[in-house]
């Protein structure tokens, strides 16, 4: 199995006037697993298809290796490609289900049978073979169609939603053991996913989409800590945004006056701009009953009200008022010898963090 | 469904279904009662027992060349209207192409106008091209009138197709045409086979259309079996329709044995 340089460029598709993907280019490194992350109806999808050749694009190009082939029909591709409703041929056993993509090819009936045997051992599904695939569960025909997809050693894997059907606990193993897979195989993988866990635990970069045009690009690390857009901050995980004008500068970081009880100290502040949208994380935030520390400093702190208190497990969520009826989440980790939430609803508290914490965004 | 209906509910239910099979099969049997009777007229009840009057029947050259001629029809028509019928069902349901809608309430046509209307319509074109061969006139007749039911038949069982099956297929290499042979046919299997019989029986014992197109050398069963019921009413004209109910039942259960009839129709 080798592996793959895909490259997007400028990708377009329209249909009847309404543009589903808009002006996409993008370069996905070989043996690179990406997530093309984002609500539905953001032209993930459609981008995927194009990739496959299941649509022809209205303008742009697909390249693999360098190789333009945009013009070749899906079936001479050598695409592997998972769906979320598995799209495993009924009518066929798990065996031929595997082998039908090397039958198509004309490869000989003994050399197909090795390659569907050692495919059947790659997903662990050896004893299968002779089942029909509404005998297996949910998890074990995604197996079924990762090994049919495998079998033909595809030039890249695309994956469309193919976890999605599944419940959470097995999803989140599928994730950790295709990952592993792809990894092992060195196999260009293209992901379409709604679920930011899943994009986060899987892939080396992820591609956020809004409405068919890119939105970001970058690690999981990236997205999550330095989001350049309040859609992004907003879609992967959650985070607390704060809007305020620059109010005094000091070398290349800033104070910005969000209201009059709340000040935010950023590190880095773009020299032209005088306002500013600010992202901090529900997790870098840390809670303290007030008056247990004597002076709150001024800045990156504020006195609240707790609003709500969820307590889940590992974790406690505390939503808080600020008396300019601001609210901000907060997410503490609980430890094991602790009792339950460490605050109650009414509380007074003040929430402070580093400055490091705040984020600026650049696009509101 | 695993749950079973119970008490009165059932009970009506049963009832009615009864109701409705007597309703459906009596004129049938009443027909088979009436072509053993020893009588030179129809009668009911029957009155004697004989066989001489399907003794009669099955010597009768114009009879027996009227079957010969509706079987070829109804052969030639069903392949006719799967040869045009389950791509154009394909298209339906698989298309996305301006006026899609009209051509589906289109095609499905004749179902809705009356058969005589398209009988008439159809002499009037296919003598204006100067198709004078009645054979191949009533085989373009029938295909238009089943053509319909294949139709239907097999876009309900297409609907039912995952299309990422037919996806999945050509990323693993094979062409839309091997695709369609070798993962959708299987799947629509007994709606095609479903499709097939109707268009078969249709065409079998059609009147409408094929009063018009014809001829005094080509009749098919309907129009003998017709012309004899005029002439005279003995008992070999329900001889004549006991045997075509057989025929019926015969494809029927041929068509159960090969793809189950229950599914067939469920699709």
């Amino acid at each position: 199995m080798r592996s793959s340089v895909v490259r997007l460029d400028r990708l377009s598709k329209e249909y009847n006037r309404t543009v589903a993907v808009d002006d996409v280019s993008l370069t996905i490194e070989p043996g690179h697993l990406i997530a093309l992350l984002g609500p539905s109806g953001c032209g993930k999808t459609t981008c995927l298809r194009m990739i496959a050749g299941l649509i022809r694009p209205t303008s742009g190009d697909v390249f693999v290796n360098d190789e333009r082939v945009t013009d070749i029909p899906v079936h001479r591709r050598n695409v592997g490609m998972l769906f979320q409703s598995y799209a495993l041929f009924p009518h066929l056993t798990v065996e031929e289900n595997i082998a039908f993509g090397l039958d198509v090819r004309g490869i000989a009936k003994a050399e197909a049978a090795k390659k569907v045997a050692s495919a059947l051992s790659l997903v662990q599904l050896s004893n299968f073979g002779k089942r029909y695939p509404a005998q297996l569960s949910g998890g074990q025909q995604q197996r079924v169609a990762l090994g049919r997809a495998l079998v033909i050693e595809p030039a890249m894997l695309l994956l469309d939603e193919p976890l999605g059907a599944l419940d959470k606990g097995l999803r989140e193993s599928m994730q950790v053991e295709l990952r592993a897979l792809q990894r092992r195989l060195g196999l260009t993988t293209i992901m379409v996913t709604h679920d930011q866990d899943e994009a986060l635990t899987m892939a080396d970069k992820i591609v956020v989409m809004r409405d068919g045009k890119l939105e970001q690009v970058g690690s999981p690390t990236e997205i999550y800590q330095r989001p350049t857009s309040k859609f992004v901050a907003k879609f992967i995980g959650a985070s607390n945004l704060f809007e305020g004008h620059v109010e005094q500068r000091s070398g290349g970081g800033a104070l910005i006056r969000v209201s009059p009880e709340l000040s935010l100290e950023v590190d880095e502040m773009p020299a032209s701009a005088t306002d500013a949208m600010i992202s901090i994380r529900p997790e870098s935030i840390i809670v303290e009953r007030a008056g247990e520390n004597a002076a709150p400093p001024q800045v990156n702190s504020v006195a609240a009200r707790v609003d709500q208190a969820i307590y889940r497990g590992f974790v406690s969520h505390y939503y808080l008022k600020t008396s300019g009826g601001e609210q901000i989440i907060v997410f503490e980790q609980n430890q094991s010898q602790q009792a339950g939430l460490r605050y109650t609803v009414g509380e007074e508290v003040v929430a402070r963090w580093g400055s490091p914490s705040n984020h600026v965004i650049a696009r509101h | 469904m695993d749950e079973r209906f119970s008490g009165f509910g059932a009970f009506i239910l049963y009832t009615i279904t009864a109701g409705m099979m007597i309703f459906i099969l009596a004129p049938l049997l009443l027909v088979m009662a009436a072509s053993v009777s020893d009588t030179y007229f129809v009668t009911f009840p029957p009155q004697g027992f004989t066989l001489k009057w399907y003794a009669k029947v099955l010597q009768d050259r114009d009879f027996l060349e009227a079957m010969r001629l509706s079987i070829l029809l109804a052969l030639g028509t069903t392949v006719g209207s799967l040869l045009f019928g389950v791509p154009a069902a394909f298209a339906l349901v698989r298309g996305n192409f301006f006026g899609l809608a009209a051509i589906k309430g289109f095609l499905l046509s004749p179902l809705i106008f009356p058969a005589l209307v398209t009988g008439l319509a159809l002499l009037q074109i296919l003598t204006k091209l100067g198709s004078q061969d009645a054979r191949v006139n009533l085989l373009i007749g029938h295909i238009v009138v089943t053509s319909p039911y294949v139709i239907r038949t097999v876009v309900t069982s297409l609907q039912l197709v995952d299309e990422n099956l037919e996806d999945a297929a050509r990323t693993l290499g094979a062409s839309r045409l091997l695709t369609f042979w070798r993962v959708t046919l299987p799947q629509i299997a007994s709606g095609v086979a479903a499709g097939g019989l109707f268009a078969f029986m249709v065409s079998f014992d059609n009147y409408p259309v094929t009063m018009w197109l014809a001829n005094s050398e080509y009749s098919p069963v309907p129009l003998v079996l017709m012309r004899q019921l005029v002439n005279v009413f003995d008992p070999s004209v329900p001889a004549m329709s006991t045997i075509i109910i057989l025929m019926a039942m015969v494809g029927v259960l041929l068509l159960e044995k090969l793809v189950g009839l229950r599914r067939a129709l469920a699709a």
